[in-house]
């Protein structure tokens, strides 16, 4: 069943919010989390809208990118480490 | 007036001592005619031939509004040492279908790039976009603005996203072609914009687009999704082509070995004892094929492209599951579909509702960095026929009775099974 796309918003930013505290970047599949109900589609989809308001930012290497809350940072090498 | 060196760099000065022009030549030249980014970029070089590790950083939240790839963060180590190369950040550039350009386009580009980065490029990154070689960061918004409106041209993918889809030369240039390998390449391009440019997936995913069995891009060993030009009918055969190639009045494979002398063309050693399926002959002066047994080598058509062609009834073969060895190793792509038409007419659909069913899986079970081959081996090949719903195909066991693929579930066999799995466990260690 499709969720609200402001709804599951709202639930990916306090998520990754929360989460950003003691890791600062996130996957993709992290953000899976925020809302169980919704599908990898939607919550990409919410995901990259949450980006393009500015309220989440990409954080690429290069070959994996990865969703970070603005103003909650580390470095390249503790963002990467394996979780 | 030129620049002057700025480091001593003996160990990438040994590199022009070879009998090949050296990047290290065209690097320095580039760098003595102003762009200082150059020289520190040679001198980092040098000092990592020193120190034997690298002194890039890279990765960041460098990109351009909206989009979450094609430019990818490259930071030195040592800014103090080498300020010009401190921000270095790559910009991919997808390139047109089968890499076909105007002198115009590429001229226009080498200026936008000479103006607004190091003027260093790599045409073509093995994805197969053109690669920008570093520029700052302040730099990245205008190089899109001058790309997408002044060149028609698009970012390409990196990340997690889907990776800017390639192709072979094709029907515009290939009479080997099977299927439209530039239209399909577009056309994948231009429906999967929101994959290519933002992240989607576990990891990257790559299409590959070639021709005909010869796969000149190397889809088979180097994408996620291969789409290989095939066909389904006979081999075309022109006897009076084949009676010439034996009589000697044409070259085998378009003279492409006439360097040298390797005697008179022998049919029987050079084509028929070479086939992988042993499915020719000749019988009364002419060449059979039992084309049921053909594997679609093409060898037999290589040697004697006059004489051999691909048949009419055409399509492709889907492949999935091909890498580089990054993480695991190594991987060549598994058959998933022996045979499909592509029809431009429907856009594709076949195809499209091939890949969704494959990345509705992928998004749903694939781990963190883990390919989509990754997934299938970690998975079983049946869950990945299951989830594509396909049906499975003799084409998949590898051997009668121990085959690693197909196994029957309790509700496909009739009456069903019980199985005692501790019991099994007590004669048998995990």
């Amino acid at each position: 069943m499709a969720v609200d796309k402001e709804e599951l918003k709202q639930k990916i930013l306090e998520f990754a919010t929360k989460k950003a505290a003691h890791k600062s970047k996130m996957y993709i599949k992290d953000l899976y989390k925020a809302d169980p109900n919704a599908s990898p589609r939607e919550v990409k989809k919410a995901a990259n809208e949450l980006v393009k308001e500015g309220k989440l930012e990409y954080f690429s290497s290069g070959s994996t990118v990865m969703y970070g809350v603005p103003g909650f940072g580390k470095g390249v090498e503790e963002a990467f480490e394996e979780e | 007036m030129a620049d002057v060196k700025k480091h001593d760099t003996p160990m990438v000065d040994d590199l022009k001592s070879g009998p090949w022009p050296s990047f290290a030549d065209d690097i320095e030249q580039k760098g003595l005619n102003g762009k200082q980014a150059c020289l520190d970029l040679l001198g980092q070089l040098e000092l990592s031939y020193k120190h034997k590790e690298t002194h890039w950083k890279h990765g960041g939240i460098v990109g351009v509004f909206g989009y979450g790839g094609g430019v990818i963060g490259r930071y030195s180590d040592s800014p103090e040492q080498f300020p010009a190369i401190a921000h270095f950040h790559t910009v991919r550039v997808n390139q047109p279908a089968s890499k076909f350009y105007t002198s115009a386009f590429l001229r226009k580009l080498c200026e936008i790039w000479d103006h607004r980065g190091s003027g260093m490029t790599n045409f073509h990154g093995s994805t197969g976009d053109m690669v920008l070689l570093g520029t700052t960061t302040d730099q990245l918004e205008p190089i899109f603005f001058d790309l997408t409106h002044q060149m028609g041209a698009d970012l390409g993918g990196s990340g997690s996203n889907l990776r800017t889809p390639s192709c072979c030369v094709g029907k515009a240039r290939c009479e080997w072609a099977c299927i439209d390998t530039q239209d399909i390449c577009y056309n994948l391009t231009m429906t999967y914009q929101d994959e290519l440019h933002r992240p989607a997936f576990p990891y990257k995913f790559k299409f590959k687009v070639s021709g005909c069995p010869n796969d000149c891009v190397a889809a088979i060993a180097r994408s996620d999704c291969a789409i290989i030009g095939t066909w389904r009918d006979d081999i075309r055969i022109d006897q009076e082509a084949v009676k010439a190639y034996v009589g000697g009045e044409l070259k085998p494979n378009a003279g492409a070995h006439s360097d040298r002398d390797w005697g008179p063309f022998d049919i029987q050693k050079e084509v028929i004892d070479l086939c992988p399926a042993n499915c020719m002959w000749m019988e009364d002066g002419e060449l059979k094929i039992d084309n049921r047994e053909c594997t679609r080598c093409m060898h037999c058509i290589n040697v004697m492209p006059e004489a051999l062609r691909p048949g009419t009834d055409t399509g492709a073969t889907i492949l999935v599951g091909a890498k580089a060895p990054i993480l695991e190793g190594a991987q060549l792509a598994t058959l998933a579909i022996p045979f499909i038409k592509l029809n431009k007419d429907d856009d594709y659909e076949n195809l499209k509702d091939f890949v969704d069913k494959c990345w509705d899986w992928w998004m749903e079970e694939g781990k963190n960095r883990e390919r989509f081959g990754e997934l299938i081996q970690r998975q079983s090949l049946q869950e990945f026929i299951r989830r594509a719903e396909l049906k499975p195909i003799p084409q998949m066991v590898k051997e009668p009775r121990s085959n690693p693929y197909v196994f029957w579930s309790e509700d496909e066999v009739p009456g069903g099974w019980k199985r005692d799995v501790k019991e099994f466990r007590a004669r048998h260690a995990a």
